[in-house]
């Protein structure tokens, strides 16, 4: 058990006092976070990065044989108490190199949910951190046909030799963050959006009758897969995922209730799962109470987290608390500032009572 | 209560994937009087436990699962528009035929409403030829907007407001006959099993959320860990323009699965005890995913053999389902003498104990050979 040693929350380098900086220090937090390499399956760096970050703030910390991160902070309630799984993942999509040819252009598969549309242009970045830039060929087709396939990674080698990178190495897309004011944006905002959460959940969360299992989970985009193990393990009373959601509040969108700035989303359905109703009756009740927005969230495409730890051993109840975000899985994810500070705020209120859920 | 009064309260009942506390507590009250135990799992899922006289030798105490799983697949509301309800559908609908149905949504109160559309005398004539895409429908429930918005919200549920009908032939019409018809199935088993002997522990199981994913068949089935599992679901009955090819006759009986889902001694024991007692069947040939509670249930743990009882129906996933009471009764009784017929000569068969050229396999190169459950396939 490691003591618990108060410091600032978010240390700044030329700074005592983070808001004389320009910049919120949760913003600074985000930047750094969402800003760090992490594909599926490749998640170390954003680990030591959480991991860091949390330190003083849980009674444990372990990573589990697939690469999860899980701090533990105990209740204060009696015995037995109830265990509450929160889960946000820190893996990113990306691409992994399939084939390099000879003048040091390589073909690459995705990882994840990777729409062709959203990569002519970009750039990504490889663990040893050379950058490529996704090409297309141009020859016998328009620019609206664009699949996997047509599209190459071009890092700027002179030949095959040159090319520093190669066959089985993977990348995530490189974007750097931007705050614009009310919105931020930033790459792989799914899910470190959601790792952010939990860090500040962690930090603010002073009491709770429940044994709290933050869990930054692995491989997400690829299946579920950290989640799937990690709950069998911590085996919860209840869990939660927290993670993006699309919104239908820019031109021409799909029809959907979910708007950037009107507060974090409820989940009641998505295409994996159905959220337990007592769940998301907790999550409304005790915003409602504590004075929060939040809006519901019905998801026609995708799923989180939750959807496996539902399933786990003999069944879990669970839910999704989902920050609103445009433009997911692309290069550029946006969401409103207030948003994140009212999911966080929401968590530490849920967490802070006993949980009943009939 | 009859099959056919318990199949008609449930029928009409709502109870959506997720959602199916209505139902649940209607199973409850059915099969208390024949249950010494019932549990309620964290999902959701019902499991009563009719204990067993036990094993005549040092065995271990045999488990055998029946189910079907309660949940409907159910609307979702997605959103607002002028008063009328956009929605999306959980599970998956026969979505030719969600124009003009009655429904009801279940907001802060129950409010009936109607799918409606363009009239066909606005549409350009290709538009006509088409089936009318979810997103081009909405519910009407007749309110304005602004009480609309008091009422119901974003992601409320709504179900098809259907009343059961009789066929004639012992026929019956209705909707969620998938799949709370094979509820009635187990509960019919359980009525049977009170007058039967039977040594191994039997738990009769209504599982949730089958038709989004087999959350429910998938934990209850971990929790109760049992040594055979049989799941009862629907499958297609003969009608006009359909392939005779897997097509059981309405009222002529039952399908019984084959195929790798299937552990062939289940479906032997389950064609034996039919042929024995003069109880009708069809084999299904079922090459891969059967699309039932019978998929997840075989993966659960270290591996569970597992039968599928099909109950024939026509009209699938609309709110004129169609199947017979008759074969209902059927399959209840063929469950509760499958159920009664599982001795310790059929537990040793399943771990492969019993057969000549698994005693063979197992003392080859002087090996030790450890067997679990379902090594005789």
């Amino acid at each position: 058990m490691t003591t618990a040693k108060k410091t600032n929350h978010f240390p700044l380098p030329n700074s005592d006092n983070p808001k004389s900086n320009g910049m919120h220090p949760l913003k600074t937090l985000t930047q750094r976070i969402t800003e760090a390499y992490g594909p599926s399956g490749y998640e170390q760096v954003v680990r030591d990065l959480i991991r860091d970050e949390i330190k003083g703030f849980a009674d444990e910390v372990r990573v589990d044989a697939l690469g999860n991160l899980i701090a533990r902070k105990k209740g204060s309630g009696p015995t037995p108490r109830k265990k509450v799984m929160l889960a946000a993942h820190m893996d990113e999509i990306g691409v992994i190199i399939t084939h390099l040819d000879e003048k040091g252009f390589a073909r690459f598969a995705p990882i994840g949910g990777v729409f062709p549309l959203t990569l002519y242009g970009q750039r990504c970045r490889f663990a040893n951190g050379v950058v490529g830039v996704f090409g297309r060929e141009a020859k016998d087709a328009t620019a609206t046909e664009v699949t996997l396939n047509k599209l190459f990674i071009d890092v700027g080698a002179t030949s095959k030799d040159d090319a520093r990178v190669g066959v089985g190495d993977p990348a995530g897309f490189w974007r750097d963050f931007s705050d614009l004011g009310n919105r931020i944006v930033s790459k792989a905002m799914d899910d470190r959006i959601g790792c952010v959460v939990l860090i500040e959940v962690l930090k603010q969360l002073k009491k709770s009758p429940h044994d709290v299992y933050f869990v930054f989970t692995v491989q997400e985009e690829v299946g579920l897969r950290g989640a799937t193990t990690s709950a069998y393990g911590v085996q919860p009373d209840l869990a939660l995922a927290v993670d993006v959601t699309l919104t239908g509040d820019t031109p021409e969108a799909n029809t959907m209730a979910v708007q950037l700035g009107k507060g974090p989303a409820i989940k009641v359905k998505d295409a994996g799962m159905l959220a337990h109703p007592a769940v998301k009756n907790l999550l409304a009740e005790t915003a409602r109470e504590a004075k929060i927005p939040y809006q519901f969230e019905v998801l026609t495409g995708g799923t989180t987290d939750a959807m496996a730890m539902q399933t786990t051993r003999e069944g879990v109840p669970a839910g999704c608390l989902s920050v609103p975000t445009r433009y997911v899985h692309t290069p550029s994810e946006m969401i409103d500032f207030g948003d994140l500070q009212n999911a966080i705020k929401l968590l530490v209120a849920v967490l802070g009572k006993p949980i009943k859920l009939d | 209560m009859s099959a056919k009064e318990f199949l008609k309260k449930l029928s009409e009942a709502h109870g959506v994937s997720g959602y199916e506390h209505a139902i649940r507590e209607m199973v409850i009250a059915e099969f208390e009087p024949f249950a010494d135990e019932i549990t309620v799992t964290p999902v959701g899922s019902v499991i009563a436990l009719k204990r067993g006289a036990g094993p005549s030798t040092a065995l271990k105490m045999g488990k055998v699962l029946i189910e079907g799983h309660m949940d409907e697949i159910g609307l979702m509301v997605t959103d607002i528009e002028q008063g009328f309800l956009r929605f999306t559908q959980v599970g998956g609908f026969d979505v030719r035929v969600l124009l003009s149905q009655e429904v009801i949504v279940h907001g802060k109160q129950e409010l009936r409403g109607i799918i409606g559309a363009r009239p066909p005398h606005v549409l350009t004539a290709a538009e006509r030829e088409k089936v009318i895409p979810m997103s081009d429908l909405w519910i009407d429930v007749g309110l304005p907007e602004a009480r609309v918005r008091e009422l119901v919200q974003v992601g409320d549920l709504v179900t098809y407001a259907r009343e059961m009908i009789e066929l004639k032939n012992n026929l019956v019409a209705g909707k969620s006959f998938d799949d709370r018809a094979a509820v009635v199935c187990v509960a019919e088993a359980l009525k049977s099993l009170a007058t039967m002997k039977h040594a191994w522990d039997v738990y009769a199981v209504a599982n949730v959320q089958e038709e989004v994913g087999f959350a429910g068949a998938i934990t209850s089935t971990f929790q109760i860990n049992p040594d055979v599992a049989i799941a009862i679901d629907v499958s297609h009955a003969d009608q006009p323009n359909a392939s005779e090819i897997n097509a059981v006759p309405l009222g002529g009986g039952m399908g019984i699965a084959v195929g790798p889902n299937i552990h062939p001694l289940v479906h032997e024991k389950l064609t034996e005890v039919a042929k024995a007692n003069e109880i009708s069947f069809k084999v299904l040939a079922e090459p891969g995913h059967t699309g039932t509670d019978a998929w997840v249930m075989q993966i659960a743990r270290e591996g569970i053999p597992t039968g599928l009882i099909d109950i024939p129906l026509r009209y699938m996933h609309t709110s004129v389902e169609t199947i017979s009471i008759t074969d209902v009764e059927r399959i209840g009784r063929l469950l509760a003498l499958f159920c009664a017929s599982l001795d310790d000569k059929f537990m040793r068969q399943l771990r492969g104990e019993a057969t000549e050229e698994a005693t063979r396999k197992g003392t080859r190169k002087g090996a030790k050979v450890t067997r679990k459950n379902a090594k005789g396939r």
